[in-house]
Order: C-alpha cells, then sequence, then structure tokens
C-alpha cells in the first residue's frame, strides 16, 4: 500500500509513465501474438513433413500448384523404402478472392493412400473423415464453417459444384483450420478448371485424372526420410522431392526471421517505455532527496532504500505490463473478430506470451529503476537531509 | 554519573574546491553523561550542527574519536553504523522531517520495522510512543492535517520508538511558535524524567536552552565555554 502511495504521489508523471510502458508491452503483445500464430502454425507443419517425403514439380517449391505427372507414382512406388504414395491436389479454394495477408484458404484432394501411415491426426468435431474413393462429400476446417454456412449433412458450393459435407475438422490452428478437402478426382475435376483452354486444345488427350500437384511419400519404418528423398531425386526425374528438412530450413528458418522482426520492433517500443521509468524514478529520488536523509537517519540501510525505491518502479512496471497486456489482448481480440471475415487468425495471446510480457515489464521496470535506486541509497544521510 | 556520549578532538573540514575549505570543526572534545539534557548554542555557522551530525552518526569526523558508550563509533563500517541508528540514538529535526505520505502511525511504526521488531511487537511500540506523546488519537493523520507541535510530537514519538540511549535535537523548537515550543521542552523533560534518556539539543531558544542541565556555547568550530582545549 505505501509502495502505491509513493508511486501515485506524481499522479499525472507516473501514469505518463505507466502509459509508456504500457503502449511498449502493448506493441509487444500484439506484435508476439502475431509471432505465436505463426509459429503454431509453422510447428503444425513441422509436425506434419516430419515423417514423410513431398513430391512435386521441378523448380516449383514445395508447395507448389503446378501440375506433375500422375503415372511418377509408380516410379515411385518402385523405390525401395517407401511405404506408399498419396496423390494430392493441393490449390486455392477461390481463386477469384483477392490477395490478403495471411494464408488463403486451401482447397485440398487426396485419395487418401496412404493413409494408414500418416501420423498427423485430425480429429473431427462433428461428422467423420473422408473415405478413400469417395466423390461429392468434404470435410471442412473450423474457419471456413461459417463463410461456408457448413454443417454436417447439408450442402456447400466450392467452385460453382455442390458437395455434401460429412466431417467437420477440430481447430488445429494450423493449415487444415482454413482448408476443405475433398476426394482426389473432385479435386482433380475442379482443379482442371484453372487449365487454360489454350493447353487443353494443344493436347487433346488432356484427362483431369492425370492431374496431381503433389505426391506424398510415406517410407517403411526405419527409412529416413532425408535419404528416401535423395533416393527419389535420383531415381525419378521430372520431379522434386522434399524431406522433413527442407521445410524445416526454407519455412521455419524464414518465420524465425519474420519472428525477430516483430520482437525486434516491439523490444525498441518498451525499450522507450523503459528510458520513461529511468527518468521517472530519477526525478522522485530527487524529489525525495529528504525524504532518504530521514529514513537513512531514523535507521533505514541502504539496501532497504534500494529495495523501496526498486518496488516502486516494479510496480510501475507491473502496472504498465498488466495495462499493455489487457491492451494487446483488446486489440488481437477485436482485429481477430473484424478480420473474421476473410477466416483470418491474426494474432494468438499464448499464455507464455502473455506471462512474458509482464515479467519483461517488471523486470524492464526494475531494471530502469536501479540506477536511481543505487544512487538514492549511497547518499550519505547528513547530505540528504541539507538537500533543499 | 557514567559518559553515554564523548567526543575527542573532533575536527571536520568541508572541501569546496582546490584551497577552498571550511573547518567546521577545529578539534571539539566534549562528554555527555547518561541522562544529562545538553544545550548547544551558538551563532550560525559556528559549527553545533556539524557536531550534532557526527555525534548522532549522520556524519563522519575528518578527524577525532566519537564514543557512544563503551563502543569507538568512527571508525565502524556502514552496516554497524546504520544499527546503531536504528537502536541506539535517535533524531528529532526543526523541519520535523515526517514523511508525507505515511500517517501519524505508519511515520512511527517506520522506525520500529528498520529496528527489525516484529509486525505485532512494532505496532504496539508505535502506539505506546504515540501514546507517550499524547497523539493516541491521531494515529491516522497525514503530517499535513497535523499542528506544527503535533507533527514535532510524532517525530519525537518516531525517535522514541525504539528506545534509544540518546536523543539528539537540530533546533527542536525552530519552526514552533511559543506555546508549542513550551509543550516540546515540557514534553523532552518529561521523557528525560521518566525514562532517562538523554537529550542533546542544538538550539536558539532561550526556552529550550533554560530546560537543559546544562549548555555549551560553540563559536567559529571550538566550544567556548570550557571544554575544548584551546588551540
Amino acid at each position: 500500500m505505501q509502495i502505491l502511495r509513493n508511486v501515485f504521489k506524481r499522479k499525472v508523471r507516473v501514469l505518463l509513465t505507466i502509459a509508456g510502458i504500457a503502449i511498449g508491452v502493448l506493441a509487444l503483445v500484439a506484435m508476439g501474438a502475431m509471432a505465436e500464430r505463426i509459429n503454431v502454425m509453422v510447428s503444425g507443419g513441422s509436425r506434419y513433413y516430419s515423417d514423410k517425403v513431398t513430391v512435386g514439380a521441378v523448380n516449383a517449391g514445395m508447395f507448389s500448384v503446378q501440375p506433375i505427372d500422375y503415372d511418377k507414382r509408380d516410379e515411385i512406388l518402385a523405390i525401395p523404402g517407401v511405404a506408399a504414395v498419396s496423390a494430392e491436389i493441393g490449390t486455392i479454394l477461390d481463386p477469384d478472392a483477392g490477395i490478403s495477408f495471411g494464408m488463403p484458404s486451401i482447397l485440398g484432394g487426396s485419395d487418401l493412400a496412404g493413409q494408414e501411415y500418416e501420423s498427423f491426426e485430425i480429429t473431427y468435431s462433428e461428422g467423420r473423415a473422408l473415405e478413400p474413393g469417395e466423390s461429392g462429400k468434404v470435410v471442412v476446417g473450423s474457419d471456413l464453417v461459417k463463410q461456408l454456412d457448413a454443417r454436417v449433412g447439408e450442402y456447400v458450393t466450392i467452385r460453382g459444384e455442390r458437395f455434401q459435407v460429412v466431417g467437420i475438422m477440430d481447430r488445429t490452428l494450423t493449415v487444415p483450420d482454413n482448408s476443405v478437402y475433398m476426394g482426389l478426382s473432385d479435386a482433380q475435376r475442379l482443379f482442371a478448371q484453372d487449365i487454360p483452354d489454350v493447353y487443353k486444345t494443344m493436347f487433346p488427350d488432356f484427362d483431369p485424372a492425370d492431374l496431381v500437384t503433389s505426391l506424398v511419400v510415406y517410407p517403411t519404418p526405419g527409412t529416413d526420410p532425408e535419404v528416401l528423398a535423395n533416393a527419389i531425386n535420383k531415381a525419378v526425374t521430372a520431379v522434386q522431392a522434399y524431406g522433413p528438412s527442407f521445410f524445416q530450413e526454407q519455412i521455419a528458418s524464414a518465420t524465425r526471421i519474420f519472428n525477430y522482426i516483430l520482437y525486434g520492433i516491439a523490444l525498441i517500443a518498451l525499450f522507450v517505455g523503459g528510458l520513461s521509468v529511468i527518468n521517472t524514478m530519477t526525478m522522485s529520488v530527487s524529489e525525495r532527496t529528504r525524504e532518504i536523509g530521514v529514513r537513512k537517519a531514523i535507521g533505514a540501510s541502504d539496501g532497504q532504500i534500494v529495495r523501496q525505491f526498486l518496488a516502486e518502479a516494479g510496480v510501475i512496471g507491473l502496472i504498465g505490463g498488466l495495462g499493455g497486456l489487457f491492451l494487446g489482448w483488446l486489440v488481437a481480440t477485436v482485429a481477430d473478430r473484424l478480420l473474421q471475415s476473410s477466416n483470418m487468425d491474426l494474432f494468438l495471446v499464448t499464455t507464455r506470451l502473455a506471462l512474458g510480457s509482464v515479467a519483461f515489464a517488471v523486470v524492464l521496470g526494475l531494471a530502469a529503476g536501479l540506477l536511481p535506486s543505487l544512487h538514492a541509497a549511497r547518499m550519505k544521510p547528513v547530505d540528504a537531509l541539507r538537500y533543499e | 554519573m557514567t559518559v553515554l556520549v564523548r567526543g575527542l578532538d573532533l575536527r571536520k573540514r568541508y572541501v569546496m574546491g582546490k584551497d577552498n575549505f571550511i573547518d567546521a570543526l577545529r578539534g571539539v572534545t566534549l562528554e555527555v553523561d547518561e541522562g544529562e539534557i545538553v544545550g548547544v548554542m551558538g551563532p550560525s555557522g559556528s559549527g553545533k550542527s556539524t557536531l550534532m551530525h557526527i555525534l548522532g552518526c549522520l556524519d563522519s569526523p575528518t578527524a577525532g574519536e566519537v564514543w557512544l558508550a563503551d563502543r569507538r563509533l568512527d571508525q565502524l563500517g556502514d552496516r554497524e553504523i546504520t544499527k546503531i541508528r536504528r537502536t541506539a540514538v535517535g533524531f528529532i529535526f526543526q523541519t520535523f522531517n515526517l514523511i508525507p505520505s505515511l500517517n501519524a502511525l505508519e511515520n512511527v511504526l517506520l522506525a520500529a520495522q528498520y529496528a527489525g521488531k516484529k509486525r505485532a511487537a512494532a505496532r504496539d511500540a508505535a502506539e505506546a510512543a504515540l501514546a507517550h506523546v499524547g497523539l493516541a488519537d491521531r494515529h491516522r493523520h497525514r503530517p499535513a492535517e497535523l499542528s506544527g507541535g503535533q507533527q514535532q510530537r510524532v517525530a519525537i514519538a518516531r525517535a522514541l520508538v525504539n528506545e534509544p540511549k540518546v536523543i539528539f535535537g537540530d533546533e527542536p523548537t525552530g519552526n514552533l511558535d511559543s506555546s508549542s515550543s513550551d509543550e516540546i521542552v515540557k514534553m523532552m523533560r518529561q521523557i528525560n524524567h521518566d525514562t532517562g534518556t538523554t537529550f542533546v539539543l542544538v538550539t536558539h531558544d532561550p526556552g529550550v536552552a533554560g530546560a537543559c542541565t546544562r549548555v555549551i556555547e560553540m563559536l567559529d568550530g571550538l566550544i567556548t565555554n570550557g571544554e575544548s582545549p584551546a588551540e
């Protein structure tokens, strides 16, 4: 109580300082929440890709929508160490949607040939998973339920065709949330609509059933997916195989840099807040020089003086931290609510982010208060008492 | 009578810059017996406040010895000096020097807590000290809500709370009207009578001097009425 009373003796100044810290923490929470959102998405990807090899078109990147030849599947199946291969289509759900920040919604199709080897488990809040060979049926990611007005047993319209919803996926905080999955043949048919007509006239025997955008290769138990990816690249032409490390190196490291930038901006904002704590505490110490003299005259030790001023600086940090956390949470929640129509969750305020931000603000307050506190403690009582 | 406070050839030089210094004390020797009320008088700049600060462990001498009972203080480290300030000596100031954000009880409690008393014991001691100075009904008042005389009584309670052997006063009535002054002087005498607490009071006030058992006169950093050896 005494600490609070001392802190708020100069209300305007202290409130401005707290506002400085709060804005810094707001930046930290908002930027951190974006980083956390990306982190869970990426770690979902890392988990998904951790035990398999992804094969796509050459020089098109890991997430290419460029088609490859379906026949490559048989060549790959012949390589030792391959347990199963799923043929997949992955493309953008709505090609007419404009470019927006964040991940676009995904339309996925698979023949589910390797599903018994799949370790990335998806659970369903309602309904069931797709069965191999099914057509006319879809499962819908949790973020798309509202947009598609999806209900199990009812129909949704995707690229002009009607599909029956058989399952709604649980929230995974990664790619499936923003995806619709269907049988391979359905996806091939829809994907073929994207192929320019010119191409179809040039190749009269064009058949949508030959189209896949990736082959997902499941290694046999004991086979290293990296080794298998190399073997595929050697044995099969016109495709590129990617092992788990590719995702780690390309995607995880890129997002790590993005994280550093986000946190860097936030820390600069907080640092400025920290400077204002130094300023406030220095003013407070010089204004209370006589009080420090009195306290020492009646028996306060240097340590007790340091603790007193540190506690005040820490309280400023704590209040600023809690205020900033609330504001950051508010910004994240309101922004996500506003962005809901575009199926985007931009922010994720995790417990560790919340606790970390507040703890950081307290530590910052303490660090900023340390010099002024030591200065206060080292004053000779008689000099402090004489101070006007 | 046993000697409680002793200063031996105390000197204090304030250095302002090269070749620019003031000798506030130029060799002061004095003894104060247990139970005395000693007044220290002299014009401004005579060194009386400096003497009191040094005897009360708020400042250290440039040379000379400071003794409290049979313990030499001028060579002690910060930690030991802090302990002495907590329990063996008390202070009263001209401007009261109460902490404005704390109420009367908290101001007194603070000294008891610094002395390491347990919460309940500190509270009991603080309440008893406030009762002793007649402010049992003013616990919750902040300094700004008290008259000058009442503030000085809170300060006396704060000085008393750890039952020190000696209380040093720096112009304790300097900021008070005559009736409040009389009241404070009477109170100090009463405490001296009740508890045997020794007082060393720097003062300009003839009323205070009149209440003292002995008065030391100072001029230009020296005691002029007998105790300092002549230079």
